[in-house]
């Protein structure tokens, strides 16, 4: 059902080209330069989480992951050099799209071409009206998965009373394993600062069950194939989040990049590269609904 | 034979200066004990507060409710540059020069009869930093040759104070974990005494102690039930007993962060420290009373071990925290003499308690409304809570109950330091009316991830203002007078022996009133808005008053109604200095 809004730019400006408008008279902001000033620069300067392993993450100063090789691939697409900035995740994403995208940090943080790893939803849309939303490149879910030792991880969480259980501290999976079943895990959980690091607890003996993003669960199993893990298939009872898609902001006067940048992620969704990008990282890449509805 | 007499003298205080305290010798400049003065010596503002009490009181009268009207500046120092925003310092001055602090962890020297620059020292910060709440510093603290303050990167330096060269840099946390520092630190025993602050989930607070000379740590005191405490680098003991008012391992990150600082009793040797909120947010997901946030603690000033606390809201749920000053006060209570202490709470209510071992003996409602609670029950000492008034469990599925708070989260009374007048017996309380609208936002993120989220607005509960200083009678809990402000106030108070409160307005006002009836009796209107805490002292016989002007702060950053009340104020970075014309 979400058609989303780049659908209705394109829309538009099919429009205006029908109408074979004048380039004087076109919206200005529609047209400007950023890809053009992005290009001569030679630089595309892309703004990613600091610690949102398996997506990005600072591997002793090198920025890793999903996100930091897209962002490579893509700038590479356009000819330019990757400036990727790892930022610290601020209380919303509101915030981060004000410090990253369109104003940039109050202590010399410059914003960034583009951030990925943005919240690809409607009802954000509305509110930030200083960036656009575009390309939506995932679809993101929770799930669980359990230790070695745990028994059938398909069991209603509650049942694992007594065993520690870990999850993202104040995220939704650690709110879902606090109010589940009236409250009778709180005892159990330990909280850990990432779900990947959550998974990765279920490795070590430190705990037997832990609910985490499915990308987390995934990228934590492949990197310790050794350690056992087994992931969870069925869905988790009274889960508080459907899921969502991800996909990437620019500031609202530079769509000439974001059309660019989509095309190339749209390219490489088409003839798999997407897909084998995810995969050296252990994680199965899944589209986004958006862009399947779209289609 | 007299003049011989002398020199024999000194060279044997120098010599027993030598062998008794070596380190000393080199030293000029305010000592522990000087500092522990400052409310009486009135040529000098050595401290945060005026005093280790911090009362924000001066003996000085030659400035008073009969002249005041004829205040003039003697000038203004600008801060310059393109940083701006909330100039929250309060001025210290000290052997001819002012010190103050301000936004982006800037600290400056002015020469305090011409206004003249002596230098600047602007930290290096990490251009990472996503402070939460603008890029606020509150003020310095001077002890011998050194001025010192806290930076917004978690750090503690110490500078010359003539010329401005580092002594010490200390890190006394992790930015990238989400820790800052903002507030003006407290000296005592020739030790910083400092807090922490840091809005991320998972900050725990704590309160450290270093030495003043090296800035190596002393001991260390976190304040959630289950941290170990340090002293002189062995653990001291834990705070409270693990999982007495938290489940599970949610203590390990509960918050608390001990933002705004403290002040000290040098009779009971106690520091009071106030704590803030717990973490995380939603109080559904943490049952118990999470101590010992939204506190104070009472803390042995030697040892940083807890000797009392008092929490002054129990399962804090809508971001009341409890930092706000603790100050000491002598009074006869029921006609006894009595060693007093009191805080105005953002919760709303104004505590008076026996400094010695934390006892209840007075809570008294400073603002218009407090929905979340219906009076404090001396007996308990625990609020008689509204049920309905708490903010609800988030269930994920659609928008929550909108729940109609007051204070709102920004507090009857937030960081803004109250006065004490040791002459009229009342506390000055710069309080906000405001309340808000809160809900459950069910398609929230966080991190690029989905989140459950709270919604909220701040909006006003009265037509004719937000702001209001109040002065309160400790005994009684009467409110004697207020002044009502349109623009939510956001700077310290002022109090003086000449029948005078001073406060600052976001319209840009230094205004000054009679203490006894709340005339207002002078104004000044400095260019920009007033967030600061302003000073008097004495100098070449007369009587100074200054003040930061700069308005930002916390209040900028959220929008609503209570916006148009100040949306239309500019930024600036002034320093102003007045006294009476000769």
């Amino acid at each position: 059902m979400e058609s989303g809004r780049r659908t209705l730019l394109k829309s538009l400006f099919a429009a205006a080209g029908a109408l074979a408008m004048p380039a004087a008279l076109r919206p200005s902001s529609l047209w400007a330069a950023p890809l053009a000033k992005v290009r001569e620069a030679g630089v595309l300067r892309v703004g990613l989480y600091t610690d949102n392993r398996p997506w990005s993450w600072d591997d002793s100063g090198k920025p890793a992951g999903i996100d930091a090789d897209l962002a490579r691939a893509l700038a590479e697409s356009l000819g330019l050099r990757a400036d990727i900035a790892l930022f610290i995740a601020d209380e919303e994403v509101s915030d981060d799209l004000r410090n990253v995208v369109w104003r940039g940090g109050l202590l010399g943080f410059q914003p960034c071409d583009v951030m990925l790893h943005v919240p690809f939803d409607r009802t954000l849309m509305q509110q930030e009206d200083n960036v656009v939303f575009m390309a939506p490149y995932y679809r993101e879910s929770f799930g669980a998965a359990c230790s070695p030792d745990a028994g059938n991880c398909e069991v209603v969480p509650a049942q694992f009373k007594g065993h520690p259980i870990a999850a993202e501290l104040d995220s939704i999976p650690d709110f879902y394993l606090l109010g589940h079943a009236g409250g009778v895990l709180t005892r159990d959980l330990v909280h850990k600062r990432t779900g990947y690091e959550a998974i990765s607890a279920l490795g070590t003996g430190e705990a037997d069950f832990a609910v985490a993003s499915r990308a987390q669960i995934e990228a934590a199993m492949a990197d310790a194939p050794e350690a056992g893990i087994q992931k969870r298939h069925g869905p988790l009872p009274m889960m508080l989040s459907p899921g969502w898609d991800i996909g990437i902001a620019v500031k609202e006067n530079s769509r000439s990049l974001g059309f660019a940048l989509e095309d190339e992620m749209n390219a490489m969704i088409a003839d798999g590269r997407m897909a084998a990008l995810f995969s050296r990282h252990g994680v199965n890449w899944q589209p986004a609904l958006a862009s399947q509805s779209a289609a | 034979m007299k003049r011989r007499f002398s020199h024999f003298l000194a060279g044997l205080a120098a010599a027993t200066a030598l062998v008794a305290a070596p380190a000393q010798a080199d030293h000029h400049g305010p000592t522990s004990s000087d500092l522990m003065n400052d409310a009486a010596s009135a040529g000098d503002v050595l401290s945060y507060g005026m005093g280790p009490w911090q009362q924000r009181f001066s003996g000085l009268d030659a400035l008073n409710s009969d002249n005041v009207s004829k205040l003039v500046p003697v000038f203004a120092a600008s801060l310059g540059g393109e940083k701006q925003r909330g100039q929250e310092a309060q001025p210290l001055v000290y052997d001819g020069t002012i010190y103050v602090t301000g936004s982006y962890s800037r600290l400056f020297a002015f020469d305090a009869r011409t206004g003249e620059k002596k230098w600047e020292y602007t930290a290096r910060l990490p251009d990472g930093i996503m402070p939460c709440c603008d890029v606020v510093n509150r003020g310095a603290a001077i002890h011998g040759e050194k001025i010192i303050f806290a930076t917004l990167d978690a750090r503690l330096i110490a500078l010359n104070r003539e010329t401005g060269k580092v002594i010490w840099n200390k890190k006394t946390a992790d930015y990238q974990e989400g820790y800052s520092a903002t507030a003006a630190p407290l000296i005592v025993k020739d030790m910083v005494i400092t807090g922490n602050s840091g809005g991320e989930f998972g900050v725990v607070g704590a309160v450290q102690a270093r030495n003043v000379d090296t800035g190596e740590l002393v001991w260390e005191r976190p304040v959630i039930e289950g941290h170990m405490g340090t002293l002189n680098g062995a653990p001291n003991g834990m705070t409270g007993k693990l999982n007495a008012t938290w489940e599970g391992d949610l203590w390990k990150t509960g918050g608390g962060a001990t933002w705004l600082g403290g002040t000290y009793d040098p009779g009971t040797n106690l520091l009071y420290f106030g704590t803030g909120n717990p973490a995380p947010w939603n109080s559904h997901l943490r049952p118990g009373d999470n101590l010992y946030t939204s506190s104070t603690l009472a803390i042995d000033a030697d040892t940083g071990v807890i000797k009392w606390h008092y929490q002054t809201t129990p399962h804090d749920g809508w971001d009341f925290d409890g930092v706000n000053e603790f100050i000491p006060f002598d009074a006869t209570m029921n006609g006894k003499p009595m060693k007093l202490g009191a805080k105005a709470d953002r919760n709303g209510y104004f505590y008076v308690l026996d400094r010695t071992n934390g006892k209840l003996l007075g809570a008294h409602k400073f603002v218009m409304q407090t929905t979340w609670a219906d009076g404090i029950n001396l007996k308990t000492g625990r609020p008689n809570y509204i049920g309905e008034g708490r903010p609800g469990a988030p269930n994920g599925a659609e928008k929550g109950k909108v729940v109609f708070s007051s204070p709102s989260f920004l507090g009857g009374k937030n960081w803004m330091p109250m006065a004490y007048s040791q002459d009229t017996g009342l506390f000055y309380i710069p309080s906000n009316d405001w309340g808000m609208d809160i809900w459950n936002e069910p398609i929230a993120y966080k991190k690029g991830a989905a989140y459950l989220g709270a919604g909220f607005t701040i909006k006003p509960i009265a037509d004719d203002h937000i702001g209001a200083l109040r002065a309160m009678d400790p005994k009684t809990g009467k409110i004697v007078w207020e002044y009502k402000n349109a623009a939510p106030l956001w700077g310290g108070v002022l109090t003086t022996k000449g029948n005078l409160v001073f406060t600052g307005t976001p319209e840009g006002y230094l205004k000054a009133f009679d203490a006894k009836t709340g005339t207002e009796l002078w104004k000044f209107q400095t260019g920009s808005g007033v967030v600061g805490s302003p000073v008097t002292w004495e100098q070449d016989g007369e009587q100074y008053v200054a003040v930061m002007s700069g308005w930002g702060g916390a209040v900028p950053l959220w929008g609503g109604e209570v916006a148009k009340t100040f949306k239309d104020i500019s930024q600036g970075g002034m320093l102003w200095v007045f006294k009476l014309p000769k």
